[in-house]
Protein backbone atom coordinates (compact mmCIF):
# COMPACT_ATOMS: atom_id res chain seq x y z
CA UNK A 1 0.00 0.00 0.00
CA UNK A 2 1.27 3.12 -0.92
CA UNK A 3 0.62 6.65 0.70
CA UNK A 4 0.56 9.69 -1.39
CA UNK A 5 2.57 12.28 1.18
CA UNK A 6 3.77 14.45 -1.79
CA UNK A 7 0.76 16.67 -1.68
CA UNK A 8 -0.09 19.83 0.57
CA UNK A 9 -3.26 20.21 2.78
CA UNK A 10 -5.85 22.97 1.61
CA UNK A 11 -9.10 20.00 1.48
CA UNK A 12 -8.18 18.46 4.50
CA UNK A 13 -9.07 21.54 6.50
CA UNK A 14 -5.63 21.48 8.30
CA UNK A 15 -6.10 18.05 10.25
CA UNK A 16 -2.78 16.37 9.13
CA UNK A 17 -3.15 14.96 12.68
CA UNK A 18 -6.12 13.13 11.43
CA UNK A 19 -4.44 11.51 8.25
CA UNK A 20 -1.77 10.50 10.92
CA UNK A 21 -4.64 8.49 12.98
CA UNK A 22 -5.64 7.13 9.34
CA UNK A 23 -2.53 5.80 8.21
CA UNK A 24 -2.59 3.45 11.65
CA UNK A 25 -6.23 3.03 10.97
CA UNK A 26 -5.47 1.35 7.28
CA UNK A 27 -1.70 -0.11 8.36
CA UNK A 28 -1.80 -1.51 11.73
CA UNK A 29 -4.62 -3.53 13.84
CA UNK A 30 -5.58 -6.85 13.95
CA UNK A 31 -5.92 -8.80 10.83
CA UNK A 32 -8.28 -11.63 11.20
CA UNK A 33 -7.47 -14.62 8.57
CA UNK A 34 -11.10 -15.74 8.71
CA UNK A 35 -12.29 -12.61 7.09
CA UNK A 36 -12.18 -10.75 4.13
CA UNK A 37 -10.13 -7.17 3.54
CA UNK A 38 -11.51 -4.83 1.61
CA UNK A 39 -9.48 -3.93 -1.41
CA UNK A 40 -7.10 -0.87 -0.77
CA UNK A 41 -6.62 -0.04 -4.49
CA UNK A 42 -7.35 3.73 -4.67
CA UNK A 43 -5.98 4.99 -1.07
CA UNK A 44 -4.11 8.13 -2.13
CA UNK A 45 -7.40 9.68 -1.11
CA UNK A 46 -4.93 9.98 1.93
CA UNK A 47 -3.00 13.32 2.09
CA UNK A 48 -0.42 14.75 4.33
CA UNK A 49 1.77 17.39 4.14
CA UNK A 50 5.32 16.35 4.91
CA UNK A 51 8.37 17.62 4.03
CA UNK A 52 10.66 15.12 2.07
CA UNK A 53 14.90 14.92 1.60
CA UNK A 54 14.70 13.66 -1.41
CA UNK A 55 17.81 13.48 -3.61
CA UNK A 56 16.65 15.76 -6.52
CA UNK A 57 17.73 18.84 -8.22
CA UNK A 58 14.99 20.53 -7.18
CA UNK A 59 15.61 19.76 -3.17
CA UNK A 60 19.53 20.54 -3.75
CA UNK A 61 18.24 24.21 -5.27
CA UNK A 62 15.95 24.69 -2.61
CA UNK A 63 18.56 24.25 0.13
CA UNK A 64 21.40 26.03 -1.66
CA UNK A 65 19.13 29.09 -1.93
CA UNK A 66 17.82 28.66 1.95
CA UNK A 67 21.32 28.40 3.05
CA UNK A 68 21.92 31.63 0.64
CA UNK A 69 19.28 33.29 2.87
CA UNK A 70 19.90 32.08 6.26
CA UNK A 71 21.69 34.93 7.80
CA UNK A 72 24.38 33.49 10.37
CA UNK A 73 24.74 35.44 13.07
CA UNK A 74 25.42 35.64 17.00
CA UNK A 75 29.06 36.75 16.41
CA UNK A 76 30.44 33.03 18.07
CA UNK A 77 33.39 31.37 16.07
CA UNK A 78 34.28 34.48 15.06
CA UNK A 79 37.91 34.08 13.42
CA UNK A 80 40.74 35.66 15.17
CA UNK A 81 41.49 37.78 12.34
CA UNK A 82 38.27 38.89 11.75
CA UNK A 83 39.95 42.72 10.79
CA UNK A 84 41.88 40.91 7.60
CA UNK A 85 38.79 38.43 6.78
CA UNK A 86 36.98 42.05 6.32
CA UNK A 87 39.29 43.33 4.45
CA UNK A 88 39.82 40.55 2.04
CA UNK A 89 36.23 40.19 1.52
CA UNK A 90 35.72 43.45 1.14
CA UNK A 91 38.57 43.71 -1.97
CA UNK A 92 37.00 40.55 -3.15
CA UNK A 93 33.17 41.86 -2.47
CA UNK A 94 34.27 44.82 -4.66
CA UNK A 95 35.87 42.72 -7.78
CA UNK A 96 32.81 41.00 -8.27
CA UNK A 97 33.89 37.36 -6.86
CA UNK A 98 34.81 35.72 -3.67
CA UNK A 99 37.70 33.64 -2.55
CA UNK A 100 35.75 31.54 -0.12
CA UNK A 101 37.41 32.92 3.32
CA UNK A 102 33.89 33.44 4.69
CA UNK A 103 33.96 30.56 6.80
CA UNK A 104 33.52 31.61 10.45
CA UNK A 105 32.22 35.17 9.89
CA UNK A 106 30.51 37.09 12.71
CA UNK A 107 27.37 38.54 11.98
CA UNK A 108 28.63 42.14 10.97
CA UNK A 109 30.87 41.21 8.49
CA UNK A 110 28.13 38.69 6.73
CA UNK A 111 25.59 41.57 7.02
CA UNK A 112 28.16 44.18 5.43
CA UNK A 113 28.95 41.80 2.37
CA UNK A 114 25.74 41.02 2.15
CA UNK A 115 24.39 44.55 1.54
CA UNK A 116 27.77 45.18 -0.43
CA UNK A 117 27.66 42.24 -2.63
CA UNK A 118 23.17 42.68 -3.35
CA UNK A 119 24.36 46.60 -4.29
CA UNK A 120 27.39 45.26 -7.01
CA UNK A 121 24.68 42.60 -7.95
CA UNK A 122 21.50 45.33 -8.32
CA UNK A 123 24.47 47.62 -10.10
CA UNK A 124 25.67 44.93 -12.46
CA UNK A 125 21.91 44.18 -13.17
CA UNK A 126 21.38 47.45 -14.06
CA UNK A 127 24.50 47.33 -16.14
CA UNK A 128 23.34 44.60 -18.44
CA UNK B 1 -25.44 -9.88 4.23
CA UNK B 2 -22.00 -9.20 5.01
CA UNK B 3 -20.58 -8.21 8.04
CA UNK B 4 -18.27 -5.26 8.71
CA UNK B 5 -15.92 -5.70 12.11
CA UNK B 6 -14.63 -2.84 13.84
CA UNK B 7 -12.58 -4.59 16.80
CA UNK B 8 -12.74 -6.81 19.84
CA UNK B 9 -13.19 -6.26 22.94
CA UNK B 10 -14.87 -7.92 26.66
CA UNK B 11 -18.71 -8.70 26.81
CA UNK B 12 -18.05 -6.84 29.92
CA UNK B 13 -16.97 -3.42 28.60
CA UNK B 14 -19.44 -0.92 30.53
CA UNK B 15 -19.72 1.08 27.39
CA UNK B 16 -20.41 -0.34 24.12
CA UNK B 17 -21.12 2.07 21.14
CA UNK B 18 -24.28 0.13 19.86
CA UNK B 19 -26.08 2.45 17.50
CA UNK B 20 -22.87 4.36 16.85
CA UNK B 21 -22.31 5.43 13.39
CA UNK B 22 -20.35 2.93 11.28
CA UNK B 23 -19.12 2.25 7.96
CA UNK B 24 -21.53 3.18 4.86
CA UNK B 25 -23.94 6.03 3.68
CA UNK B 26 -25.92 5.67 4.95
CA UNK B 27 -23.74 4.89 8.38
CA UNK B 28 -24.79 1.35 9.39
CA UNK B 29 -25.50 0.99 13.09
CA UNK B 30 -23.08 -0.88 14.99
CA UNK B 31 -24.00 -3.73 16.63
CA UNK B 32 -22.88 -6.35 19.64
CA UNK B 33 -21.70 -9.58 18.55
CA UNK B 34 -21.32 -11.72 22.02
CA UNK B 35 -19.64 -15.11 23.28
CA UNK B 36 -18.69 -16.09 26.97
CA UNK B 37 -16.22 -13.06 27.99
CA UNK B 38 -15.78 -11.42 24.46
CA UNK B 39 -17.91 -9.15 21.91
CA UNK B 40 -17.09 -8.56 18.58
CA UNK B 41 -18.30 -4.68 17.79
CA UNK B 42 -19.55 -4.79 14.01
CA UNK B 43 -22.18 -3.60 11.37
CA UNK B 44 -23.32 -4.08 8.46
CA UNK B 45 -21.01 -4.38 5.56
CA UNK B 46 -22.50 -1.68 2.71
CA UNK B 47 -21.82 -3.17 -0.87
CA UNK B 48 -18.53 -1.70 -2.42
CA UNK B 49 -16.84 -1.36 0.62
CA UNK B 50 -13.90 1.55 -0.55
CA UNK B 51 -11.38 3.17 2.09
CA UNK B 52 -12.73 6.18 1.98
CA UNK B 53 -11.96 8.87 4.29
CA UNK B 54 -15.19 9.00 5.99
CA UNK B 55 -15.56 4.99 6.09
CA UNK B 56 -11.65 5.16 7.64
CA UNK B 57 -12.98 7.66 10.01
CA UNK B 58 -16.34 6.11 11.29
CA UNK B 59 -13.72 2.85 12.11
CA UNK B 60 -11.63 5.16 13.95
CA UNK B 61 -14.84 6.88 15.53
CA UNK B 62 -15.98 4.04 16.51
CA UNK B 63 -12.91 2.36 18.06
CA UNK B 64 -11.93 5.23 19.44
CA UNK B 65 -15.25 5.71 21.50
CA UNK B 66 -15.32 1.70 22.44
CA UNK B 67 -11.45 2.41 23.95
CA UNK B 68 -12.06 5.60 25.80
CA UNK B 69 -14.17 3.56 28.47
CA UNK B 70 -12.46 0.07 28.34
CA UNK B 71 -9.61 -1.96 26.21
CA UNK B 72 -10.17 -2.87 22.77
CA UNK B 73 -8.50 -5.03 20.02
CA UNK B 74 -9.10 -2.47 17.19
CA UNK B 75 -8.74 -4.83 13.67
CA UNK B 76 -7.27 -3.14 10.31
CA UNK B 77 -9.61 -1.17 8.31
CA UNK B 78 -11.29 -3.39 5.97
CA UNK B 79 -11.86 -6.30 7.57
CA UNK B 80 -14.94 -8.21 6.86
CA UNK B 81 -16.91 -11.36 7.51
CA UNK B 82 -19.08 -13.75 5.75
CA UNK B 83 -22.03 -12.89 8.30
CA UNK B 84 -22.47 -13.07 11.84
CA UNK B 85 -22.34 -16.63 12.51
CA UNK B 86 -18.08 -16.42 11.15
CA UNK B 87 -17.66 -13.58 13.87
CA UNK B 88 -19.51 -15.80 16.47
CA UNK B 89 -16.92 -18.73 15.25
CA UNK B 90 -13.62 -16.62 15.45
CA UNK B 91 -15.17 -15.37 18.95
CA UNK B 92 -15.62 -19.13 20.13
CA UNK B 93 -12.53 -20.18 18.72
CA UNK B 94 -10.42 -17.56 20.19
CA UNK B 95 -11.80 -16.11 23.02
CA UNK B 96 -9.08 -17.21 25.23
CA UNK B 97 -6.44 -15.70 23.06
CA UNK B 98 -8.61 -12.27 22.90
CA UNK B 99 -8.72 -12.10 26.68
CA UNK B 100 -5.40 -12.58 27.25
CA UNK B 101 -4.73 -9.62 24.78
CA UNK B 102 -7.06 -7.42 26.35
CA UNK B 103 -5.46 -8.23 29.58
CA UNK B 104 -2.33 -7.08 28.62
CA UNK B 105 -3.65 -3.81 26.88
CA UNK B 106 -5.85 -2.92 29.84
CA UNK B 107 -5.19 0.64 31.07
CA UNK B 108 -2.53 1.56 28.13
CA UNK B 109 -3.39 3.46 25.35
CA UNK B 110 -1.01 4.30 21.80
CA UNK B 111 0.21 7.72 20.82
CA UNK B 112 1.77 7.95 17.65
CA UNK B 113 4.73 10.57 17.44
CA UNK B 114 5.88 11.39 14.04
CA UNK B 115 9.00 14.00 13.84
CA UNK B 116 10.27 16.37 11.32
CA UNK B 117 12.92 18.79 10.82
CA UNK B 118 11.65 22.82 10.97
CA UNK B 119 13.92 22.80 7.26
CA UNK B 120 15.09 26.90 7.98
CA UNK B 121 16.22 25.83 11.72
CA UNK B 122 17.80 22.54 10.42
CA UNK B 123 19.61 24.58 7.46
CA UNK B 124 21.03 26.85 10.24
CA UNK B 125 22.71 23.75 11.91
CA UNK B 126 23.74 21.77 9.37
CA UNK B 127 25.93 24.81 8.23
CA UNK B 128 26.77 25.96 11.94
CA UNK B 129 28.15 22.24 12.23
CA UNK B 130 29.86 21.99 9.35
CA UNK B 131 32.41 25.52 8.22
CA UNK B 132 32.91 24.37 4.95
CA UNK B 133 29.31 24.02 3.49
CA UNK B 134 29.11 27.55 5.95
CA UNK B 135 31.89 28.69 3.84
CA UNK B 136 30.75 27.91 0.45
CA UNK B 137 27.42 29.20 1.26
CA UNK B 138 28.65 32.47 2.18
CA UNK B 139 30.73 32.47 -0.78
CA UNK B 140 27.62 31.83 -3.32
CA UNK B 141 25.63 34.43 -1.55
CA UNK B 142 28.55 36.78 -1.63
CA UNK B 143 28.53 36.45 -5.37
CA UNK B 144 24.72 36.72 -5.59
CA UNK B 145 23.65 33.51 -5.65
CA UNK B 146 26.21 31.43 -7.20
CA UNK B 147 25.88 29.44 -10.61
CA UNK B 148 23.51 26.93 -10.64
CA UNK B 149 26.01 24.23 -10.53
CA UNK B 150 27.17 26.10 -7.19
CA UNK B 151 23.87 25.43 -6.26
CA UNK B 152 23.43 22.14 -6.99
CA UNK B 153 26.94 21.41 -5.28
CA UNK B 154 26.31 22.84 -2.59
CA UNK B 155 22.48 21.84 -2.22
CA UNK B 156 23.49 18.00 -2.38
CA UNK B 157 25.52 18.39 0.05
CA UNK B 158 23.58 20.04 2.59
CA UNK B 159 21.08 17.43 1.32
CA UNK B 160 23.78 15.04 2.78
CA UNK B 161 24.62 16.91 6.23
CA UNK B 162 20.42 16.99 6.69
CA UNK B 163 19.93 13.48 6.11
CA UNK B 164 22.69 12.06 8.65
CA UNK B 165 21.54 14.54 11.00
CA UNK B 166 17.81 12.68 10.44
CA UNK B 167 18.88 9.26 11.40
CA UNK B 168 21.00 11.10 14.28
CA UNK B 169 17.84 12.67 15.55
CA UNK B 170 15.43 9.47 14.92
CA UNK B 171 17.29 8.32 17.56
CA UNK B 172 16.96 11.32 19.77
CA UNK B 173 13.40 10.96 19.99
CA UNK B 174 12.71 7.38 20.30
CA UNK B 175 15.45 7.68 23.21
CA UNK B 176 13.81 10.65 24.95
CA UNK B 177 10.48 9.44 24.94
CA UNK B 178 10.54 5.59 25.33
CA UNK B 179 11.33 6.00 28.93
CA UNK B 180 7.80 7.17 29.08
CA UNK B 181 6.27 4.47 27.30
CA UNK B 182 5.36 0.79 28.10
CA UNK B 183 6.60 -0.51 24.54
CA UNK B 184 7.95 0.85 21.67
CA UNK B 185 7.35 0.11 18.02
CA UNK B 186 7.62 1.99 14.57
CA UNK B 187 5.10 3.43 12.66
CA UNK B 188 3.76 2.45 8.91
CA UNK B 189 6.13 2.74 6.72
CA UNK B 190 5.98 6.55 4.71
CA UNK B 191 8.45 9.55 3.85
CA UNK B 192 8.54 12.65 4.59
CA UNK B 193 9.33 12.29 8.49
CA UNK B 194 12.88 11.53 10.17
CA UNK B 195 10.82 9.45 12.59
CA UNK B 196 7.18 7.67 13.02
CA UNK B 197 6.91 5.62 16.53
CA UNK B 198 4.29 4.54 18.26
CA UNK B 199 4.25 4.18 21.94
CA UNK B 200 2.02 2.07 24.15
CA UNK B 201 1.19 3.94 27.22
CA UNK B 202 -0.14 3.56 30.51
CA UNK B 203 -3.02 5.85 30.48
CA UNK B 204 -2.21 7.07 34.13
CA UNK B 205 1.11 8.01 32.69
CA UNK B 206 -0.34 10.12 29.59
CA UNK B 207 1.17 13.07 31.92
CA UNK B 208 4.51 12.16 32.04
CA UNK B 209 4.57 11.16 28.54
CA UNK B 210 3.29 14.80 27.74
CA UNK B 211 5.55 15.97 29.55
CA UNK B 212 8.63 14.15 28.14
CA UNK B 213 7.41 15.18 24.44
CA UNK B 214 7.91 18.95 25.81
CA UNK B 215 10.83 18.91 27.01
CA UNK B 216 11.82 17.37 23.83
CA UNK B 217 10.35 19.88 21.96
CA UNK B 218 11.62 22.69 24.11
CA UNK B 219 15.31 20.96 24.13
CA UNK B 220 15.68 20.43 20.24
CA UNK B 221 13.61 23.46 18.50
CA UNK B 222 14.33 21.92 14.89
CA UNK B 223 11.91 19.28 15.46
CA UNK B 224 9.17 19.49 14.66
CA UNK B 225 7.00 16.79 16.51
CA UNK B 226 3.31 15.62 16.14
CA UNK B 227 1.51 13.72 18.56
CA UNK B 228 -2.06 11.69 18.10
CA UNK B 229 -3.40 10.04 21.03
CA UNK B 230 -4.62 8.63 23.20
CA UNK B 231 -5.63 6.11 20.41
CA UNK B 232 -6.77 2.95 20.75
CA UNK B 233 -3.61 0.04 20.64
CA UNK B 234 -3.79 -0.31 16.74
CA UNK B 235 -0.26 -1.24 16.58
CA UNK B 236 0.14 -3.33 19.64
CA UNK B 237 -2.28 -6.18 18.85
CA UNK B 238 -0.53 -8.24 16.96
Amino acid sequence: MTVDTRSTPGGSGGSSGLYDVLELVLDRGLVIDAFVRVSLVGIEILKVDVRVVVASVDTYLRFAEACNRLDLETGRKAPAQLTDVVDDMTESGARGKTRGALQGAAQTVSETLGRSSSRQQKKEEQEK
Amino acid sequence: MSTYVYGITRSSHPALPEKADGVGDPPRPVRVITHGGVAALVSDAPENLRPKRRDLLAHQNVLGEAGEAGTVLPLRFGGVSPDDDAVLAVLREREAHYLERLTSLDGKVEYNVKAAHDEEAVLHQVLVDNPDLRALSQDHRATGGGTYEQKLALGERVAAAVKHREARDAVLVQEALEGAAVECRPGPEGTGRLVNLSFLVERDHAGAFSDAVDALRREHGHLVLQVNGPLPPYSFVE
